[in-house]
């Protein structure tokens, strides 16, 4: 049995560009979770988000000789499957930064582990945000992706995206504070 | 909680990858996805350098037929039909002749096998 490639990032992804599937397959397997968890964050059901990670390292695989350093690989591929499910909900978007009122519905898979509290709150406080906030939260917080690139990728004005990220901020403290002040009151009650 | 604070709080919560139960299965179907891949791409590039190799091949030979032509028609003793025909008999002759045919055939081949590997090599590293 072949012995996975080890080293950094960038020398497996140079690695990769010369032809090495083996080497770009670690890399599959370092990020494959966070591209993921990305796609579902932006609000993709599992089985577009697992379609879209597959394409996007697909996609990354061909590009990946364009990938110098520059930024971590995760980012990097990060970037290209956000943009992919962006072009795939595009024809959405005008509904969905109309509509700031109905929640994302159940689309996160549970963490099967169930020993990270900070990440299930974090999935079960975005279920609280409408479809634009979602997006423009977890493009900006997720995939690092400035407000100008939001804005730019989403062909929407820039004080929208900022309006929705503050107001998914604004949720987002207010679900993620809920659990402390819950302890909180009962340790005191 | 301040605003930075939260930020960065929540930068580190998106930056936690979930753990998911069918990793294997995905890492499995992506590691059968690149292979299938790059199985494609070489069959491509094959293709490509075969069909590029057989385009050079009857370049070489059209390209010395016509010359053939155009040197007969110089010739200012006999018809322009007349060359035509000297020339193709001549390039026929050239292929009959048992041990030029295979000089010129194994030419050919060479010809495609070489162009074949030079567009390989080029595709596979551009």
């Amino acid at each position: 049995m072949e012995r996975p490639p080890t080293g950094h990032d960038v020398e497996l992804a140079a690695l990769a560009a010369a032809g090495d599937r083996q080497a770009y397959g670690e890399l599959v397997r370092r990020h494959g979770s966070a591209v993921r968890g990305l796609l579902r964050r932006l609000g993709a059901d599992s089985a577009t988000a697992d379609d879209l990670a597959q394409d996007a390292f697909m996609a990354g695989f061909e590009q990946v000789a364009d990938y110098r350093g520059e930024g971590t690989f995760g980012a990097w591929i990060k970037k290209i499957a956000a943009r992919l499910y962006l072009k795939k909900v595009r024809r959405d978007a005008r509904l969905i930064f109309s509509d700031n009122a109905e929640p994302v519905e159940e689309v996160m898979v549970r963490d099967a582990s169930g020993d990270a509290a900070s990440r299930i709150d974090l999935d079960e406080a975005l279920k609280a945000l409408s479809r634009g906030e979602r997006l423009c939260v977890s493009l900006c917080y997720g995939a690092d992706w400035s407000h100008a690139e939001a804005a730019e990728a989403l062909n929407i004005p820039i004080g929208t995206v900022k309006s929705h990220v503050k107001r998914g901020l604004d949720k987002l403290r207010a679900k993620l504070a809920r659990p402390e002040e819950g302890a909180r009151r009962e340790a005191h009650g | 909680m301040a605003e930075p604070d939260f930020e960065a709080q929540l930068s580190r919560m998106f930056a936690e990858a979930p753990s998911f139960p069918d990793t294997a299965l995905f890492n499995a179907e992506m590691a059968a996805k690149l292979d299938r891949g790059w199985a494609m791409r070489r069959m491509f590039i094959g293709a490509a350098g075969v069909a590029a190799g057989v385009i050079a091949a009857f370049q070489i030979l059209s390209t010395r037929f016509s010359s053939e032509v155009s040197q007969l028609s110089k010739s200012s003793s006999h018809s322009f039909e007349t060359e035509i025909s000297a020339g193709v008999a001549k390039f026929n002759a050239v292929l009959t002749t048992p041990s030029s045919a295979e000089a010129v055939w194994l030419a050919a081949g060479l010809a495609v096998v070489a162009i074949a590997f030079f567009v390989t090599r080029v595709v596979e590293d551009f």
